[in-house]
């Protein structure tokens, strides 16, 4: 009886165990449209609905845990604002006598419209689920192929760039976030123009790295680094210019090429509402997309703005936007 | 346990696991306490294991690992195949030893959330995930076990709660508690 029930009890585990095995062998080594990752796909089609009920729901409760955090962290960060806000009415003033000139400049080119935000058509998501451990830099949105969503399209929310969407469903998406060790961004400091590659920092999963910069870079404590607009390969998501992804924390001077650690705006591990930028098709990024997918490795890098003049007067041609 | 559970104690896990694992992804996950989530999934299942036995243990766990599995978008297999291990184990401890020590469900949490942490970052190793071995990710470690240890115990009192009017009386824990009372002691019958 005894020796029944232990060989019952192993024979369970090994079961269990040699299921999971084939599982993860079968879903690892599966194309993204394979079998399992559709059976993913469904569930989260179905739960979808029910988690954002539930996020709704339980979004009184969520804020009250939240508040106690919120009223720890408050002093210190009132301190840190009236500093800012110091330091930003200096700003304020010397931008206001930059702002003329630079709207003259824009005028004289003809680029004010171009490649801003609103061209990507944003969709406001609220984010359902959030991944709980280190190893998954994502989240699952409530917006996905109903509402124009697509692979690849940027997320946004109100401080900066979030990431990019790695999967859809019919109602619900997945968003990578910036910080996940397979994203990179083309990037520039705002004030050098020097451009480089964001990742993720290695062995700080929190952190980031604005990498491949010219040696004779500079680059100060503070200065906001953003979307440069290129993409450096075709799996690449085209970011739109300007888009705010830091600030600059440090530099470092010790290889060939400079790099500097880079600290998110955006507060990854707070994210309630954000925007997709939904690029429809035969619109102006949908189609610098595709002529930076046929160009060779090399000369992604350097899609510049000529290129997005060039695209542009191409797509008004054939009737576009 | 001895013998099959009944069919209203696996209702009443299957119900606690959906729950649970809902709750984990649309509250919990959303409050960092020390810059790390709270992750209930192993600490239910080591707790079930420890009320339930080895084999219930193990299909809780790879039951509530499929379903993170499923609702996080994340590789298939990884997370039912550690918690299975971490609720066999828990399972084991309870069918083995069978501890009574007041202090055992914060100890077995916080053995359940490192195993569990540490065999997950065993395996994302092992399926390639490039990241180094560090000490932000040690940070992360240590931190997640000693949020995980700090709720243990409420946690273990909701899975207790919950799950109590399901279990059979254990003829060990009764005979226990007869010879702790006096008469039915053997020694007090001579």
């Amino acid at each position: 009886m005894y020796d029944k029930t232990v060989r019952r009890r192993r024979l369970v585990l090994a079961l269990l165990v040699v299921l999971s095995l084939i599982l993860l062998t079968a879903y690892f080594g599966e194309a993204s449209s394979g079998g399992l990752h559709s059976v993913q796909r469904g569930f989260l089609t179905v739960v979808s609905p029910i988690q954002n009920g539930a996020n709704k729901a339980l979004k009184p409760v969520r804020d009250l845990i939240g508040w106690f955090g919120d009223t720890l962290h408050a002093k210190g960060q009132r301190d840190e604002l009236r500093k800012q806000v110091s330091k930003l009415r200096h700003e304020v003033i010397a931008n206001n006598a930059e702002k003329h000139s630079y709207h003259e400049l824009l005028a004289l080119y003809k680029l004010d419209n171009q490649l801003s935000v609103s061209d990507y058509h944003p969709v406001t998501a609220t984010v359902v689920a959030k991944s709980p451990n280190v190893w998954y830099s994502t989240v699952t949105i409530d917006k996905g192929e109903s509402s124009g969503v697509r692979v690849n399209d940027p997320v946004i929310n109100s401080e900066g760039l979030v990431g990019k969407v790695a999967q859809v469903a019919s109602d619900g998406a997945q968003v990578t976030l910036i910080t996940d060790s397979s994203v990179g961004v083309s990037a520039r400091i705002g004030t050098s123009g020097a451009t480089g590659i964001v990742q993720p920092k290695v062995g700080d999963p929190n952190d980031l790295l604005l990498q491949y910069l010219p040696a004779n870079t500079q680059a100060n404590k503070g200065e906001y680094v953003v979307t440069s607009g290129t993409v450096s390969s075709p799996d690449d998501s085209l970011y739109p210019p300007g888009i705010p992804i830091g600030q600059v924390t440090s530099i470092n001077e010790e290889s060939a090429y400079r790099s500097v650690n880079v600290h998110p705006l955006a507060n990854l591990h707070d994210l309630d509402v954000v925007q997709v930028l939904t690029a429809a098709r035969g619109s102006l990024p949908a189609n610098l997309g595709q002529v930076t997918a046929s160009m060779p490795p090399g000369r992604q890098a350097s899609a510049s703005g000529e290129q997005l003049a060039s695209v542009k007067a191409g797509g008004e041609g054939e009737g576009g936007p | 346990m001895s013998g099959a559970p009944s069919p209203g104690l696996l209702w009443r896990i299957a119900a606690l696991g959906v729950v649970v694992v809902f709750f984990q992804i649309g509250v919990v996950s959303e409050v960092p306490v020390f810059g790390v989530s709270a992750d209930l999934s192993p600490l239910l299942v080591a707790f079930v294991g420890l009320l339930c036995g080895s084999v219930v243990g193990a299909v809780t766990g790879f039951g509530v690992g499929l379903l993170v599995d499923l609702a996080l978008v994340q590789t298939l297999g990884v997370t039912s195949l550690v918690l299975t291990v971490v609720g066999y184990f828990a399972g084991r401890l309870r069918e083995a030893r069978d501890p009574q020590a007041a202090l055992t469900p914060l100890l077995v949490g916080a053995a359940g959330s490192a195993a569990a942490m540490v065999l997950y970052s065993v395996v994302q190793f092992l399926l390639g995930v490039d990241a180094p071995v560090s000490w932000e990710l040690l940070r992360q470690i240590v931190l997640g076990v000693v949020v995980n240890t700090i709720i243990a115990l409420p946690v273990w009192a909701l899975v207790r709660r919950c799950l109590i009017g399901g279990l059979p009386e254990d003829p060990r824990r009764r005979r226990r508690r007869a010879y702790t009372t006096g008469g039915l002691s053997p020694l007090s019958r001579s």
